[in-house]
């Protein structure tokens, strides 16, 4: 039982920072109707960023934490203004939306690589190794930290999208572009925005990420995972997004506890396309009747 | 208050609009009517901004169109469009909050909500229902609704009698009149002619493209021509 408990503890830390990632995914697609494959390199930036913010420029650690994921939102709209922007205006089939995230992840990664170059970095010891022992179960406290921090920003991203006129208008959006421009919704500014705000949880992300295991060009291809939660939930959906990384974070800590972490992807991608052929749409996944 | 001129818009490669002239005054109902293609929701849709214009010019209010949705929008003109575009993922309530989206007036706000429940009943007991979950005329009133929460001096309506049962078709019209007794002024695209003419003050015939007719709607409505094509069946059954 204590073993399970753990297991389950540890499923809930690593999947609380998987929904960080796909909420950003999600809120993407809902409004724009195409999985930004470039989320990954945004997150592999947020690792680099905290990491070079504390160990070049000697940040402490909540400056470094800030410094990443300011970067990280800039750096989404960046790619959103350059990559996607110019397909928006001329109403590009959403493969070419596709095909451009792709150029725009291969990008990120190719950067870092020439520049800063393939090696593995791993983040300075900042919250120490203990654990913290709840009853029976040992909660390290980088572990804790991560579960804290992604669901005070998960509150407060449900929080803005339910109950501000901006986070309406990012729904109204998100169900239909041109009707909620004719409410006299800047639409350009609401995909700003949602860039800007998955940018920075995958930032947020990224710093976890890197704290966790290492850092290093190919971090981003965590967000497969992310993805998968994403789809698992049902694109588009938050609250979707979000129990659908933490129950990939459970199922994989559990095969992970009891079978063998050679099992883990396995099983976890074995679950993705059962939930495809039986229920295409996700566990909460949004309809997409009337989107253009 | 709108003035079109010498309009020509492309549509996919298609030029949909070559050169069209039209003008609404304030207080007018006005209709376009036309068969299917001719170019109706490219008009209208040129209007609130979302087609650019190849060449011609729009003015309202006796300046030059505002260049975004959403500016235009802040000008006056609402748009309750084809297909009425309801949020469905949100609530009737939101769907109504998000027609005031650029209104901070928050007194004259909860004013135009009171006026729209009073038009719409329906709306109000379904307040808190996804709009998603309406039936088609609740869907058309509450975009009417939305439309009206924008407090748009000038209201476009894009086929508000489209699929409807034809119940439901005279509750429209009604209710296009009593919107019009709110002090709005209409612009209305209609396939039913009949009753589009026998709401509206004034009437444009369009036709691949161009304005072939326009004159008072009574006048347009007795024309010949225009019974032949549009009127038919249904002018003579409803007199």
């Amino acid at each position: 039982m204590a073993q399970f408990l753990q297991q389950m503890v540890n499923g809930l830390s690593i999947g609380s920072v998987y929904a960080l990632m796909a909420v950003g995914y999600s809120l993407v697609y809902s409004v724009m109707n195409f999985s930004n494959f470039a989320h990954g390199g945004v997150i592999m930036f947020g690792a680099y960023f905290g990491f070079f913010g504390i160990t070049l420029l000697k940040l402490p650690f909540p400056a470094a934490f800030v410094l990443a994921f300011v970067g990280t939102a800039i750096l989404a709209v960046l790619i959103e203004r350059i990559a996607y922007k110019p397909l928006r205006e001329r109403k590009a089939p959403f493969l070419y939306f596709i095909i451009s995230a792709m150029g725009a992840s291969i990008f990120l990664e190719n950067i870092i690589i020439a520049t800063i170059g393939p090696t593995f970095r791993t983040y300075p010891d900042v919250f120490g190794r203990s654990s913290i022992a709840l009853g029976p179960v040992a909660v390290g406290r980088l572990d804790l930290i991560m579960f804290a921090v992604s669901a005070v920003c998960l509150t407060g991203l449900v929080l803005f999208v339910e109950k501000t006129r901006m986070g309406r208008a990012i729904q109204a959006s998100a169900y239909n572009m041109k009707a909620a421009a004719l409410m006299g919704v800047n639409t350009d500014r609401v995909v700003m925005i949602v860039f800007a705000i998955g940018g920075m949880l995958a930032g947020i992300a990224g710093v976890f990420f890197g704290m966790k295991y290492t850092v290093y060009p190919q971090i981003g291809n965590i967000t497969t995972k992310s993805f998968v939660a994403a789809v698992f939930g049902g694109l588009g959906s938050l609250p979707g997004a979000v129990l659908g990384s933490i129950l990939l974070g459970i199922i994989e800590t559990l095969v992970a506890g009891y079978l063998s972490s050679q099992f883990r992807d396995l099983i976890a991608f074995v679950i993705l396309i059962g939930v495809l052929v039986f229920r295409p749409t996700g566990i909460m996944g949004k309809t997409t009747e009337d989107k253009a | 208050m709108l003035n079109v001129e010498n309009l020509h818009v492309s549509y996919g490669g298609i030029r949909a609009l070559k050169g069209v002239s039209l003008r609404v005054d304030a207080g007018e109902i006005v209709t376009i009517i036309g068969a299917n293609g001719a170019g109706k929701s490219t008009l209208l849709n040129a209007v609130t901004g979302f087609l650019k214009p190849a060449a011609g010019t729009i003015s309202f209010k006796g300046k030059p169109l505002s260049r975004r949705p959403d500016l235009i929008v802040r000008d006056g003109i609402c748009h309750v469009p084809e297909g009425r575009l309801v949020f469905a993922n949100l609530s009737v309530e939101n769907n109504l909050a998000m027609g005031a989206y650029l209104r901070n007036d928050k007194k004259a706000v909860a004013g135009d909500l009171e006026k729209v429940f009073a038009l719409f009943p329906r709306l109000k007991e379904r307040c808190k229902q996804s709009a998603g979950t309406l039936s088609g005329g609740e869907q058309q009133m509450l975009a009417m609704g939305r439309a009206l929460m924008t407090d748009g001096e000038l209201v476009l309506m894009d086929e508000p009698s489209l699929g409807l049962a034809p119940l439901l078709v005279q509750t429209v019209f009604e209710i296009i009149g009593e919107i019009h007794k709110l002090g709005k002024t209409i612009l209305l695209v209609e396939q039913n002619a009949f009753r589009a003419l026998s709401v509206a003050d004034r009437a444009y015939v369009l036709e691949q493209g161009r304005i072939v007719k326009e004159g008072k709607a009574s006048d347009v409505a007795a024309d010949p021509a225009v019974r032949d094509a549009y009127l038919g069946a249904e002018s003579k059954a409803g007199g």
